[in-house]
């Protein structure tokens, strides 16, 4: 190896070059998985309290404005109990389910790691209907 | 002579070393579980630690914008003092009809606190034009009298008969600095750029009072705002001292060897 060659070779493993491109090449790599997963895609299903599937069930999404949750976005489950919401803009909001007979699920923090982040929540389960 | 064992004065040392890493931990350990710090009974160990908090600093304020303005400041204030700090510094090595009270000038000028100066600080900056700009935040930081001393000390520990050597071989004055006096200091260089990296990126006086747009403010001012703004941020307050404190505590770790090596060869030759 030629003394030109090994000088730059000691050059780019010194800690003052290593340290940065390791630092931009983390970077980088993070920005290209969020390019590649921010849809804004929020899926996830609803469930009863005997675990079937709960169609027709609303579903809404509270967005945290500072300190406060508000309600933002609503959407209905299918005949599978599943639902989707596209093109939501939050990394951090709450899921509840709304039953027709006014029973409601815990609400799931739902906390992303960066905004848009196509996701795929746990069932929110819906309990048993008031008697 | 029988020597004493060791293990005292590194328990002695590692004990202080305890001391001092507690208030990082603190912070490190309420940035990833937001805890309370005024928690009763405090915890030692993070419960259920998580990065959240982390991603709320990026959302909550224009944490991008702030860090890029302090990167810009930063290198801005590295880059000045490297070739003010130089020129300075090899002019000092030279004699010259009044160098010894421009030497005492330097350091009656270290008494004077930075407060003092402000108000006509402010004037020239905005003589110049430069208020509410990333030069105006850094032009106070482009030089400092420490590293020149730093640098001084540095040269003049080189031998003089290099530097003839040099001149007979036909280099000019810069040419000398930056052939042989700069490569020969690289610790007085890693001084300067960890101590003028670390003034600038935690200045908080002068570009509270330069900047007039929050997105002129730097990380410091952005930690002020994020303060005076939000509510129950325990743990989104505490990350964002952490992503504050990283670049500067990298920056010493990588360059510590020769900070204390420039600091030290400084101290002894004055």
């Amino acid at each position: 190896m030629s003394p030109r060659a090994r000088r730059a070779l000691r050059i780019m493993r010194h800690r003052f070059v290593v340290a940065p491109v390791a630092f931009i090449l983390v970077v980088a790599g993070w920005n290209l998985y969020v390019a590649a997963h921010d849809d804004g895609i929020i899926t996830g299903s609803v469930r009863t309290s005997d675990g079937r599937p709960a169609s027709g069930v609303e579903v809404v999404l509270l967005e945290r404005d500072f300190v406060n949750y508000q309600e933002k976005y609503r959407t209905r489950t299918d005949a599978d109990g599943r639902y989707r919401f596209d093109n939501m803009q939050v990394y951090i909001g709450q899921l509840e389910a709304r039953a027709p007979d006014g029973t409601r699920s815990p609400r799931y923090l739902l906390r992303l790691w960066f905004r848009a982040q196509n996701t795929d929540v746990p069932p929110l389960l819906l309990p048993p209907p008031k008697s | 002579m029988k020597r004493s064992p060791a293990w005292p004065r590194h328990l002695a040392m590692v004990a202080v070393c305890f001391l001092m890493l507690v208030p990082f931990y603190w912070v490190i350990k309420t940035s990833l579980t937001g805890e309370n710090i005024y928690a009763y009974p405090p915890r030692i160990i993070p419960v259920e630690p998580h990065l959240f908090n982390y991603v709320d600093v990026w959302y909550l304020i224009p944490f991008a914008r702030y860090f890029l303005n302090s990167l810009i400041v930063t290198s801005m204030a590295i880059c000045g003092n490297l070739l003010f700090n130089t020129a300075a510094a090899y002019a000092l090595t030279k004699d010259f009809p009044g160098r010894r009270w421009l030497v005492l000038l330097f350091l009656s000028c270290m008494l004077i606190p930075f407060q003092a100066t402000i108000i006509p600080a402010y004037l020239i900056t905005s003589w110049l034009g430069v208020l509410n700009t990333q030069l105006g935040i850094a032009l106070p930081l482009l030089s400092t009298i420490i590293c020149i001393f730093v640098f001084k000390a540095s040269f003049e520990a080189v031998p003089k008969s290099l530097i003839d050597a040099a001149r007979i071989d036909g280099l000019g004055e810069w040419r000398i600095v930056t052939r042989i006096m700069l490569p020969l200091s690289k610790p007085a260089i890693a001084t300067n750029v960890i101590l003028s990296f670390i003034w600038s990126w935690n200045a908080f006086l002068w570009p509270l009072i330069v900047t007039r747009t929050p997105e002129m403010q730097t990380l410091p001012l952005g930690l002020a705002r994020f303060m005076s703004v939000l509510e129950n941020t325990t743990g989104s307050l505490h990350a964002f001292v952490v992503l504050v404190l990283l670049p500067g505590v990298t920056i010493f770790l990588m360059a510590q060897k020769e900070f204390i090596r420039g600091l030290t060869s400084g101290a002894i030759k004055g």
